[in-house]
């Protein structure tokens, strides 16, 4: 059964289909041409090698209408930019400049620059869409340029310049901000920058004044040779490397200090551990990741950990310790997961689409849902049971101190039934069996091994 | 013919001749200079070849 990636339709000289369990790159003529030129540089091989470009191998079995066709290991997950922290966007658009760089040295150059040409596996940043290498035409730009500072410069800027967090803007405008709006969000300061001068304010200012002029002509004409290409790209890479997102006390940051943590956090461990080897999951989603501590133990019983969180603060410290690692990092927030959208709105699959758990971590999270979201405790219960797997969740009781700090300004006849122990018991008896339990040290807090109930 | 899968930016093009640094400056009062002199008109899609020479607009994996 061949079916056909919903993100992968645009380029008519390579798209992506799925055979069973391979990952095929079915090819046109202009496709084989492409990839003829790409396997014959010195840069391909090494690309590979070093793991920045994905691995690739020629078949001749693939569904008829193709010219010909190449085949890729599946990866773990995909996630797309507007989950992705800071760190993990600038790791991206430089691996972009760099392969750009080096194909360009070897008369190869990639026709776009989008991040969603990249993915994540172990920790690092890997290029993934062959079809975006062709020969280089002497005499052409970078085509890819605009779509580079939309889509990797300018969410990076927002963060480290404005302080904006970029993927609620991806997630709303796939293209990224274009020029115009970068103006409109940078300060008078930041506009003076010599950088911002060039690819924001002058930008703008020639979009405006050239739309729809035919100028590749003019350029090769003129003389532009992939020498200013590269010069670009230099200058680029050095822009991105001066990027910083300070984040040293932002939401969760300062998450281990608080108390509840350290005294839980082995008895939560050790409980874990006890579902994970009954389950034996291939995938483990850690809903309210955090600091990662538990998508590590997942990780180390042979599990594919996705740690899942809205704060981007504490993935993007979690990203600088996952190299190596099976584990992969969405930011997302529970209570508004990312939707399927794009075109006919299933080109980039809602996260919940791609992450498909054998085990649910749900440690230090129901509450937030329950209590910040005012999501009725029975509704995150069948939400948890939807997932058809073993889940492992922390009851809060409404005692607990940290239930008292999110309802400092709540009155009890404003929260839902469900919150109390009892209550709680109620529901999940209706929805789970519960495998195992155990009461935590203060006596706030129990963990809950639980089953959905088989649907009649 | 900027009409292409992936819409690179007439403006954004000849910046990238700019961003080149002082050859690349050449390059694009030259461009610009060409363009002044009204030898080219506002894009058709006149060169077929053009429009599968390009790219998708936000690529795929």
């Amino acid at each position: 059964m061949v079916s056909a990636d919903p993100g992968s339709f645009r380029d008519p000289a390579s798209r992506v289909v799925y055979d069973g369990s391979r990952v095929l790159r079915l090819l046109d003529k202009r496709g084989l041409e492409a990839w003829q030129a790409l396997k014959a540089t010195p840069f391909f091989g090494k690309a590979v090698a070093d793991g920045r470009l994905i691995q690739t191998e020629e078949t001749s079995e693939f569904p008829g209408g193709a010219t010909g066709a190449l085949e890729h290991p599946r990866l773990p997950l995909i996630t797309y930019p507007y989950e992705w922290t800071f760190s993990m966007l600038k790791d991206a658009a430089l691996l972009q400049l760099d392969l750009l760089a080096d194909a360009l040295a070897d008369g190869i150059t990639i026709k776009d620059a989008t991040p969603f040409n990249i993915q994540f596996v172990s920790g690092r940043p890997i290029f993934i869409d062959l079809g975006s290498f062709e020969a280089y035409r002497s005499g052409e730009p970078w085509i890819g340029y605009r779509q580079f500072t939309r889509q990797f410069l300018f969410p990076l800027m927002l963060r480290a310049w404005v302080g904006l967090a970029f993927q609620p803007w991806l997630r709303g405008d796939m293209e990224g901000p274009t020029a115009g709006e970068m103006k409109l969000l940078l300060s008078k300061g930041q506009k003076l920058r010599p950088s911002a001068l060039m690819h924001v304010s002058l930008q703008a200012r020639m979009e405006d004044r050239m739309s729809g002029a035919a100028v590749r002509e003019d350029l090769k004409e003129a003389g532009f040779s992939a020498d200013l290409i590269l010069a670009n790209v230099r200058k680029l890479k050095s822009l991105v490397e001066s990027l910083e997102w300070d984040h040293a006390v932002e939401g969760w940051s300062d998450y281990r200090s608080c108390t509840h943590v350290g005294r839980d956090r082995d008895a939560k461990t050790e409980f874990l551990s006890g579902v994970l080897d009954r389950a034996q999951p291939g995938v483990v989603a850690d809903f309210g990741a955090n600091d990662g501590h538990f998508s590590d133990i997942a990780a180390e019983s042979g599990a594919h950990a996705v740690a899942i969180d809205g704060d981007e603060a504490v993935l993007d410290d979690l990203y600088h310790r996952t190299r190596g690692k099976n584990i992969s990092i969405v930011v997302s927030d529970l209570a508004n997961p990312t939707p399927s959208q794009g075109w006919a709105g299933n080109e980039r699959p809602g996260l919940f689409e791609r992450v498909k758990p054998d085990v649910v971590i749900a440690y230090g999270v129901i509450h937030h849902l329950i209590y910040t979201a005012s999501i009725p405790p029975r509704a995150v219960m069948e939400w948890l049971a939807s997932f058809d797997c073993v889940v492992a969740v922390e009851f809060v009781a409404p005692t607990d101190e940290m239930v008292a700090k999110l309802t400092a300004n709540k009155l009890a006849r404003e929260l839902h039934h469900g919150r109390t122990e009892k209550e709680f018991r109620g529901i999940i008896a209706e929805i789970f069996e519960v495998l195992s339990e155990r009461t935590l040290e203060s006596g706030t807090r129990i963990l809950f091994e639980l089953k959905p109930r088989q649907k009649n | 013919m900027i009409f292409a899968y992936l819409d690179a930016g007439s403006g954004s093009l000849i910046l990238q001749a700019v961003l080149g640094g002082i050859a690349g400056i050449v390059v694009a009062f030259k461009a610009w200079k060409a363009r002044m002199m009204g030898r080219r008109a506002v894009a058709t899609v006149e060169d077929t070849d053009s429009i599968t020479d390009e790219t998708a607009l936000t690529s795929e994996p």
